[in-house]
This record gives structure tokens, C-alpha cells and sequence, in this order.
């Protein structure tokens, strides 16, 4: 009853809407998807320069840290300029009202400018410095730090575009696609903090998954450890995005209703994809190292494997989490 | 639909069980596979270049750079030592020679040192260390690149030992399996961590396995019981740390260079390896190593020179020695060396093999690019 529910088209925030705003709803979707699969990919050569540049202070030299924090520095702005751009493209889809939209979409896309102009000047000066012996200076890339420019340049033109949306339909008409309602103030900071490191988390969770099929060596052994870290990895990216994309979607009273059972099947994926993932993991002992688990960039830079045991974590945190909230709210309507 | 689905599905799982599903050989019957060989002559010099760690945040162009100077140095120092004919041979490269890198270091990485090979008239010889597997590429697309490099001695089988990766060398007279063997270089992969027990956190540093000193053993009657081995490997093994403390007991070995930092080896009595108890009685003269940047000790241990190669380039970390220190290991390390001014402990290690008895020199190059002049210092054995 409760799934044929989630599938009826009229459960959704978008249900009843004219074919503009459906497609205005869509092209959201779409931009919201792309931003997402470009922050996962910056995010993860943030973290390899990150463990890089940490390896190095942990094997107390930190003047090579800070050599190759200079070298990188445009990588990691990169992952910040995405995220302010998966951040427009957020705001448009949550469109929790016209005021809010237009000032956050607008925050965001000025972030973006600005560390994208960041980038071009800094790697400018670093050449005029003599700190880049080129502007093709090799490593990530054939042409780092070229390509962080023209990057940059791609999200300042995408910031412009933005704005002059906003001037241009001020007055006219706006964006039209579903409303969501507004996020609750109370909490807002813990909210903040934990809305961020589930978003990084799904980042990590799909990279994980992502990359995998390309470097994990499956024709070394150790074939049942990969699939299972591949697994977790997917159901951490999934578990994100079911919750904040699927589940939010829908109607405030589908909601209401369907945040127990959802919070039950996430947590039984979860368990699932734990026991897997420690029954893959006895026998393996000397295995997972030897056949390409660069996806873990902090976990072996730490030699601690803590990384994978936090992927692995997620899903459940945020299915126990939610089975939390599902119960409270079912005892509120019982008590109503 | 439903039925479409599951096949796909299933076709997929197949797909992946059975690419690790390809036959495994037997070691012990197919010795021969593992064998390189390489004409030998009086002279003959390996270069050992260690933990050059490309990353994502090198950059090729000053890592490039580096070493065109540094093979320059090498070169011009066997021809000034040794005679206008004399070059470097073989270069072993003793592990992390990548960490967290992608693709593009992998390619560029083997097309400077084919350049430089087809330059200076060596080859190369690739050995894993801990960090090549921690990357952005296949760990498969490594072995095949280096599999198919023409200046490139490596060779991964599918195998029943340990690690990616073990092969030797043998260095004959006339450089084909025709002729007997006069050394023979073994090249072992000590390989990345494990864990102690199933849901341990923590990653051990891995050790030479016991099936690997089978192997080795195998290898080595195959060759010849009076051929003089040299091994190559990337991790230290329990060895350093007995030497060590034997040496700071009192114990008079001979022994040279830096130590400024632990072997970081695998440090438990139980994960010890049996490789050099057991080669030592087996003409092994000497086995060097890298992993340690700070670390190019060197000591005659129970008759095996067991030492660290000196770090290569300036990537992930190195010691910076100060002449007027009062630390008392970098002290030592410089009474050793007779060096009185500062330098960053990165550059090379060179053997001389002087004899088919099992005679060499070793020398440790210290080098480091300044704008007043590079420093370039190099001190024997």
C-alpha cells in the first residue's frame, strides 16, 4: 500500500504542475545531478592533495606540506567553487520560497565567482612568482593548473548567468518549479553540520563506487572484499540520496506517513550491506591493500582503515536516524 | 522486464567473478618464467633510486627535472671513476616510486625513464612498494605499462607467491639464459599492509613472505649455489632493527650513513621474516631497501650488507641535515659521512659489482638542486 503510494505521481511535490514548470523542474534535476558528479570528483582530489599535504605533516615535514598546499591550493578551491555552484543548483530544487531562492541561488553563484577569480589570479601570480615553472606544469593533469583555469572560468560564466537570471526576471516571470517547505530553524546549526557531512559522505560514497570499477584489480583476487566495499560505497551514496532527494520530493503528508517504513527498508539495506561487508572482510586479511584501494585515500596515508569503517557507518547512522524520526513522529499523530 | 533485469544482473556478477577466476601457476614448476637476464661484465653498475612518490601535488615538470640532473651527475661520475666506458647499467627502482597518483604520473613517469634509458643505455627494473597500490590507476594498468616498456625488466604472473610482483635478474656472461650466471639480482615485493585480525582497524606494514624465500631459494639453485646474490626490496625487514640494536649495544659492525627515523617495518617478532636467516646462507652479499625516507643506514649484519638506499626527489617528505645539529643520530650520521654542511638527505645509491666472487661497492649520492650550484656529494661504503 505504503510503496504503490510512493510511486503514485500525485505523492509528489511536482504532481499537477503546468508542462513549463515541469520541465523548469527537470533541467533542475539535471543541473542538480551534474553538480553533484562534479563536487564528488573535486572532492576526491581534495582529499588525495589533502592526504598528500597531511602525510607529510605527519612525517614532520611540514614545509613540503605547505609546498605541495601551494602547488594545490587550486584544487582545493575547485572543490569549493563546485560545491557553490551544487548549491545554486540545490536552492533552485528546494525552492522553499521566491525570497529565499533568490538570495541563497544568489549568495551562492557570487561564492563562485569569487574563488573562481581567486584561482585565475593565484595561479597567475604563482607563475609570475616562478612557482609554477609553466602554465602546463603537469600533475594531476597534462595541463594543471590550465585546466583549473578554465574551470574557474566555467563557473564564474555560470555565476554571471545566474545573476542576469535574476535581474532579467525580476518583475517577469521566475522560476516556477515545486516548492518544498522551508528547513526548520530549530536546530539549524546541528542541522548544518550534519546536512554537510552526509553530503560529503555521498560524495565519498559515490567516488567510492564510481572509481572502483576502474582501479580495484579484479582479476588479483580478493573479488568478494571488492564487491562488498563497492557495495557500501553505493548504499552510503544511495542512502543520501533517497533521503534528501526522493523522500523530499514527495508531499508533506506522504512523508508523514512513509518515514517509518522508508527509515525500516534503509535499515535493513544497511544492515545487509554491513554483514556483507564484514563477512567479505574476514579472510582478507592481508589482501585489500595489494590490489588498488586508492578510493581510500585517508584510511591508507593513516595506515588506519578508518575511512572505510565510517563509509560503512553512514547508511546506518542515517536509517537509525530516520527510524528515530519516523517513531516520534508516529507517536505525535497517536497522541493528536 | 523483470527477467531482462535479473539476467543482466547475473551476467554482470559472472563477469566480475570470473575475471579473478584465471588459473594460478605454480611457482616451483615454471621457474624459468621469472627470470631476466642481462649481460654481465666487471663494473657493472646499478643505480637504486627509491620512494620518488609522485603524487597528485608533483609536479612532473620539477620531478623531471631533478632527475635529469641527478642521472647527469651519476653518469658523469662512473665515466670519471671508472673509465670514458663505463655507465650505469641497471636502474632498480626499490618501491613507492607513486603514491595517490593517477594515470597521466604513470605514463609520463615510464616515458622519461624510457627516454632516459634509450639516453644513458641502462634498464630499469620496477619493484612495488607499499603506496604503488594506493592509487587512481589500475594497479593492473601499472604492471601492464612496465609489463610492455622496452627498457623495462618486469614481469607479474599469476602466481601462487606473495605480492604482485618477483622476478630476478641474472646477469651471465653473454646476456642470454645461454650462458652461466655470474650475480644474480632478486627482486622481491614485500607489499603494502594487512591486518592482524578481521575487524582491526589498523594496517600492518607487510613483510617477505616464507613462500617468497622458497621461491627465491628455488630460484637461486636454479642459478647456481656460488652465485652472489644482491636483493632489492621496498620495505625493511626484522633484520635493520637487529642490526640496530646490535649496534647500539656495543656490537662492532661495520655500518654507515643516516638513521633519523625508524625502518617502519613491520616491528612483531611473529610477522618476522625468514628471507635473509635463510639467503645468507645461500650467497646473498647484500639486500638494500627504501621506505624509510629518513634512513640510508647501512650495516654488515651476520655477512649481508643490509642497508636503505638513499630517498630519491623531493616528494612526501626528507630529512633536512643541519651541520651544526645537536641531535645526536643526524651527529652520527655526518661523523660517518665526514660532510660538514647542511643538505636534504635525497639522491641515489650506486653498486659497483667488482668481481664475479661477490665483490661490489657501494656508494651513497647525496644531491640536491640549489640556485647557488647543486650539491652534489657522494661517500663510500
Amino acid at each position: 500500500m505504503v510503496m504503490k503510494k510512493l510511486f503514485d505521481r500525485n505523492s509528489f511535490v511536482h504532481s499537477g504542475l503546468d508542462a513549463k514548470q515541469k520541465k523548469q523542474s527537470l533541467c533542475v534535476m539535471a543541473a542538480l545531478s551534474v553538480f553533484f558528479v562534479l563536487s564528488a570528483f573535486t572532492f576526491m582530489n581534495f582529499l588525495y592533495c589533502l592526504s598528500d599535504c597531511i602525510g607529510s605533516i605527519v612525517c614532520a615535514s611540514p614545509d613540503i606540506s605547505l609546498r605541495d598546499a601551494q602547488r594545490s591550493a587550486p584544487i582545493f578551491l575547485s572543490f569549493f567553487m563546485t560545491l557553490s555552484g551544487l548549491m545554486v543548483a540545490h536552492t533552485f530544487y528546494r525552492n522553499e520560497s521566491e525570497d529565499v531562492l533568490r538570495k541563497k541561488a544568489k549568495k551562492h553563484a557570487i561564492i563562485g565567482i569569487v574563488i573562481g577569480a581567486i584561482i585565475i589570479v593565484y595561479v597567475i601570480a604563482m607563475r609570475i612568482a616562478g612557482k609554477y615553472l609553466s602554465l602546463v606544469e603537469g600533475a594531476p593533469s597534462a595541463i594543471y593548473p590550465l585546466d583549473s583555469i578554465l574551470y574557474s572560468l566555467l563557473f564564474i560564466a555560470f555565476g554571471i548567468f545566474v545573476l542576469t537570471y535574476f535581474k532579467k526576471a525580476a518583475g517577469d516571470a521566475k522560476y516556477a518549479g515545486p516548492s518544498r517547505p522551508r528547513l526548520q530553524k530549530k536546530g539549524a546549526f546541528v542541522r548544518y553540520i550534519f546536512r554537510t557531512l552526509w553530503l560529503m559522505f555521498g560524495l565519498y560514497g559515490f567516488c567510492g563506487f564510481f572509481y572502483s570499477i576502474f582501479i580495484v584489480d579484479f582479476t588479483n583476487g580478493y573479488v568478494p572484499y571488492a564487491i562488498a566495499i563497492m557495495l557500501v560505497s553505493l548504499v552510503a551514496f544511495l542512502s543520501i540520496a533517497v533521503w534528501e532527494l526522493l523522500y523530499n520530493n514527495l508531499t508533506p503528508d506522504v512523508r508523514k506517513e512513509i518515514t517509518l517504513p522508508l527509515s525500516i527498508v534503509s535499515l535493513v539495506v544497511s544492515v545487509v550491506s554491513c554483514a556483507v561487508y564484514f563477512l567479505a572482510l574476514k579472510g582478507n586479511l592481508d589482501g585489500p591493500a595489494n590490489v588498488g584501494f586508492g578510493i581510500l585515500p585517508i584510511a591508507y596515508s593513516a595506515s588506519v582503515n578508518f575511512a572505510t569503517f565510517l563509509v560503512v557507518a553512514t547508511p546506518l547512522i542515517v536509517s537509525v536516524t530516520a527510524l528515530i524520526k519516523g517513531l516520534c513522529r508516529r507517536k505525535k499523530t497517536a497522541a493528536k | 522486464m523483470k527477467k531482462k533485469l535479473i539476467c543482466i544482473i547475473l551476467a554482470a556478477v559472472m563477469l566480475v567473478a570470473s575475471a579473478g577466476c584465471a588459473k594460478t601457476q605454480k611457482s616451483s614448476d615454471h621457474l624459468q618464467d621469472y627470470v631476466f637476464t642481462v649481460r654481465y661484465h666487471d663494473g657493472f653498475n646499478i643505480l637504486q633510486l627509491t620512494d620518488l612518490h609522485w603524487n597528485v601535488n608533483s609536479s612532473t615538470r620539477s620531478s623531471e627535472a631533478y632527475l635529469d640532473k641527478l642521472f647527469k651527475e651519476a653518469d658523469d661520475h662512473v665515466k670519471a671513476t671508472q673509465g670514458a666506458s663505463a655507465k650505469i647499467d641497471l636502474v632498480e627502482l626499490t618501491g613507492d616510486m607513486f603514491m595517490l597518483a593517477n594515470s597521466y604520473h604513470l605514463s609520463t613517469f615510464i616515458e622519461y625513464f624510457e627516454r632516459k634509458a634509450e639516453e644513458y643505455g641502462f634498464v630499469y627494473a620496477p619493484i612495488w612498494g607499499n603506496h604503488d597500490r594506493h592509487a587512481l590507476y589500475n594497479p593492473k594498468e601499472l604492471a601492464s605499462r612496465f609489463g610492455s616498456a622496452p627498457h623495462c625488466l618486469y614481469t607479474e604472473i599469476k602466481d601462487d607467491l606473495y605480492g604482485r610482483s618477483n622476478y630476478v635478474i641474472n646477469l651471465t656472461e653473454d646476456g642470454t639464459k645461454n650462458t652461466a650466471a655470474v650475480w644474480m639480482i632478486a627482486n622481491l615485493d614485500s607489499g603494502a599492509g594487512f591486518s592482524e585480525t578481521e575487524y582491526s582497524p589498523f594496517i600492518d606494514y607487510d613483510y617477505i613472505r616464507p613462500e617468497q624465500t622458497d621461491w627465491f631459494l628455488s630460484e637461486h639453485a636454479l642459478a647456481g649455489e656460488n652465485v652472489p646474490v644482491i636483493a632489492y626490496y621496498h620495505i625493511p625487514q626484522d633484520e635493520n632493527e637487529k642490526a640496530w640494536t646490535a649496534v647500539s649495544g656495543g656490537a662492532d659492525l661495520k655500518n654507515k650513513f643516516f638513521k633519523l627515523e625508524g625502518f617502519a617495518d613491520n616491528g612483531e617478532e611473529r610477522f618476522a621474516s625468514d628471507f635473509i636467516d635463510r639467503a645468507k646462507d645461500h650467497n646473498l652479499k647484500a639486500a638494500f631497501m627504501g621506505h624509510a625516507h629518513n634512513v640510508d643506514w647501512t650495516c654488515e649484519y651476520e655477512g649481508v650488507v643490509i642497508g636503505l638506499g638513499v630517498k630519491t626527489g623531493t616528494e612526501l617528505y626528507f630529512a633536512h641535515i643541519h651541520a651544526d645539529t645537536e641531535d645526536e643520530a643526524m651527529k652520527a650520521g655526518l661523523a660517518s659521512t665526514g660532510i660538514t654542511e647542511d643538505f636534504d638527505l635525497i639522491g641515489a645509491s650506486l653498486v659497483t659489482l667488482t668481481g664475479s666472487d661477490g665483490s661490489f661497492d657501494l656508494e651513497h649520492l647525496y644531491f640536491n638542486e640549489r640556485e647557488s650550484g647543486d650539491f652534489s656529494v657522494w661517500v663510500k661504503w
